[in-house]
């Protein structure tokens, strides 16, 4: 018995990691719609939208490389949110609690999750581009381009799934954890996402839009998209994700802390 | 680390001063079956959340296998088998791939984690149902999947937070069977809570009487009701309305009277003694009940008893 007496972290991350994904294959209904949808936004406003892109202010720009963005990135955000749903059911029938009388890692307990999210979002998102490539898309800044675009992705997903999983272990209720989910609306439409800043009409839309931290992702991978390799957007949008992650993550750590441990 | 349990003076205060248990104090000895017999929210599952390291106490002191479950918690849940009254339990998941799952969790390679979930599907009769989705088990089947799961490391000590409760009579006889041989020929400690009396009857070899956060009564079975003194005196009428005549008249001849429809049970000291004079009391009234009895107590006597006593005194 006593050789047995070791936990172990990675051990303990890969079967969590594994049922997670187990679980999401099993229920093809927590990915495809959100699938949909973000491919959906693709199609329409690509197809509704794609005349604007002749005004001076896009300089010559491709509308779907536009707009591809917008689609990846609301992709990313069901995703990342699984992974807080997904406990939130652990905890809703009880399953947490037998987790937790485990010698099991409780890091890796929130870390299964989080892994399986991610992964999810990264086939979403590759499935997203290569649909994208065969409407025409061409990236400038090449493959290397695609590269950064996976990693604002993840980056971004992280970050979100952060926050979907300290809320989800601070309310421990679908509903809430679900009305936690709608800041994706803000998230995405507050921003350059339909067209560049100089063409925002309202004052307010463009304050949104400069506080809004999806900016700047839209921003980074737009740049690498049609314009190539130029440093400032790269550096903003990484930078703002860094920041978005520690915040988050915290989060869900202190949250994490807080549900394990009960007073 | 052994199978002993050590509570001293254990208090749980939740946020708004509700106090969920109130200083209990006992031992539980390696091997043994003890049992914690109360009403719902006499405080028995809080109890068992902070045994099993879900619950952080408000105060005392707790060795499990002589290990502070404060200090070292990790230590603990290797010792430890866990079923909770609500059985959680992955709706998507196979039953095999739980407690393979589970086994991993618990240190288990790949391939004895496959052996040992064959070997507990055996145990616990699930082999026909093991490749199917948990969430089509029926209520039964559950509460032995749970079961299994709570065995998977072969834990020196177990605990059961109301393990039959809402069972039908074929499951809890199952699940009896098998905590009795974990127990017996295993020589694992149990520790089990209940409100069914018949079951901590059956079972246990000691009981803890627990009502309102506290400790109102310990020991084996036997001593038990021996310690209570008293015999019962049950009478039955014909009419619920004589019942509720018998218990007015009779009202200061025993310690303690209960009614129930057309039944009436009187615990005094000595029964037999008090005979003559309470059949002269009820004649007075022209009160003649069916049937008459005296009896030992049973432990549903001395659970009624001592919960009454308590009342008493607040």
């Amino acid at each position: 018995m006593d050789e047995q007496k070791k936990g172990s972290f990675l051990v303990d991350t890969m079967v969590f990691t594994k049922r997670s994904i187990i679980t999401i294959i099993r229920n093809p209904l927590i990915f495809i719609p959100n699938l949909i949808i973000s491919l959906f936004f693709l199609f329409v406003y690509e197809g509704g939208l794609s005349g604007i892109s002749q005004l001076p202010a896009f300089e010559g720009a491709n509308y779907l490389a536009f707009i591809l963005p917008v689609s990846i990135v609301s992709a990313a955000i069901g995703g990342a949110g699984g992974a807080g749903q997904a406990l939130v059911k652990d905890l809703e029938n009880g399953y947490f609690s037998r987790l937790l009388l485990t010698p099991s890692s409780r890091l890796a307990i929130v870390l299964g999750p989080i892994i399986a999210g991610m992964l999810q979002l990264l086939i979403q998102t590759i499935l997203i581009l290569v649909i994208a490539y065969f409407l025409g898309l061409e990236v400038a800044a090449g493959f290397g381009g695609v590269v950064v675009v996976l990693l604002l992705t993840l980056g971004w997903g992280l970050a979100f799934a952060g926050y979907s999983v300290g809320v989800a272990l601070r309310t421990k209720n679908a509903q809430s954890a679900q009305a936690g989910t709608f800041v994706f609306f803000p998230l995405i439409f507050l921003s350059t996402t339909f067209v560049p800043y100089e063409l925002i009409e309202a004052g307010w839309l463009k304050i949104a839009a400069t506080i809004n931290p999806t900016t700047y992702l839209f921003e980074a991978m737009r740049s690498v998209f049609i314009d190539g390799w130029e440093p400032w957007p790269l550096v903003r949008g990484f930078l703002v994700i860094a920041l978005l992650c520690a915040i988050t993550i915290t989060f869900s750590a202190v949250s994490a802390s807080k549900a394990v441990s009960s007073d | 680390m052994d199978g002993s349990i050590l509570v001293h003076d254990l208090v749980k205060t939740y946020k708004g001063d509700v106090k969920a248990v109130r200083g209990v104090s006992f031992e539980v000895a390696e091997g043994e079956f003890f049992a914690f017999l109360g009403p719902n929210g006499a405080g028995k599952s809080t109890t068992v959340q902070i045994l099993t390291t879900l619950v952080k106490p408000t105060s005392g002191t707790i060795q499990i296998g002589g290990v502070n479950v404060n200090e070292q918690p990790e230590r603990v849940r290797w010792n430890i088998g866990v079923a909770l009254q609500e059985t959680g339990i992955d709706p998507v998941l196979t039953g095999r791939e739980l407690i393979e799952m589970q086994a991993r969790l618990f240190g288990f390679t790949k391939k004895k984690a496959k052996e040992r979930a064959s070997e507990l599907l055996t145990l616990v009769d699930l082999n026909d149902a093991a490749e199917r989705p948990c969430g089509k088990y029926s209520g039964g089947m559950r509460r032995r999947l749970d079961l299994a799961l709570t065995l998977v490391h072969k834990p020196k000590i177990l605990f059961l937070d109301e393990p039959t409760t809402g069972l039908d009579p074929s499951n809890r006889k199952a699940i009896w069977k098998e905590i009795k041989r974990l127990n017996k020929e295993e020589g694992t400690t149990i520790f089990l809570t209940t409100q069914y009396l018949e079951e901590a009857d059956q079972l246990a070899d000691r009981i803890s009487i627990i009502n309102e956060g506290r400790i109102v009564a310990s020991g084996s079975v036997e001593e038990l009701k021996r310690t209570l003194g008293f015999d019962a005196i049950q009478l039955v009428f014909h009419e619920p309305e004589e019942a509720e005549r018998a218990s007015v008249v009779l009202n200061d001849v025993g310690e303690n009277i209960e009614r129930s429809r057309e039944e009436v049970t009187i615990y005094t000291e000595n029964g037999t003694q008090l005979l003559s004079e309470l059949v002269r009391m009820l004649d007075e009234q022209q009160l003649s009940p069916k049937t008459l009895n005296v009896k030992p107590p049973s432990l549903d006597d001395v659970f009624i008893n001592v919960t009454n006593k308590q009342k008493e005194r607040v």
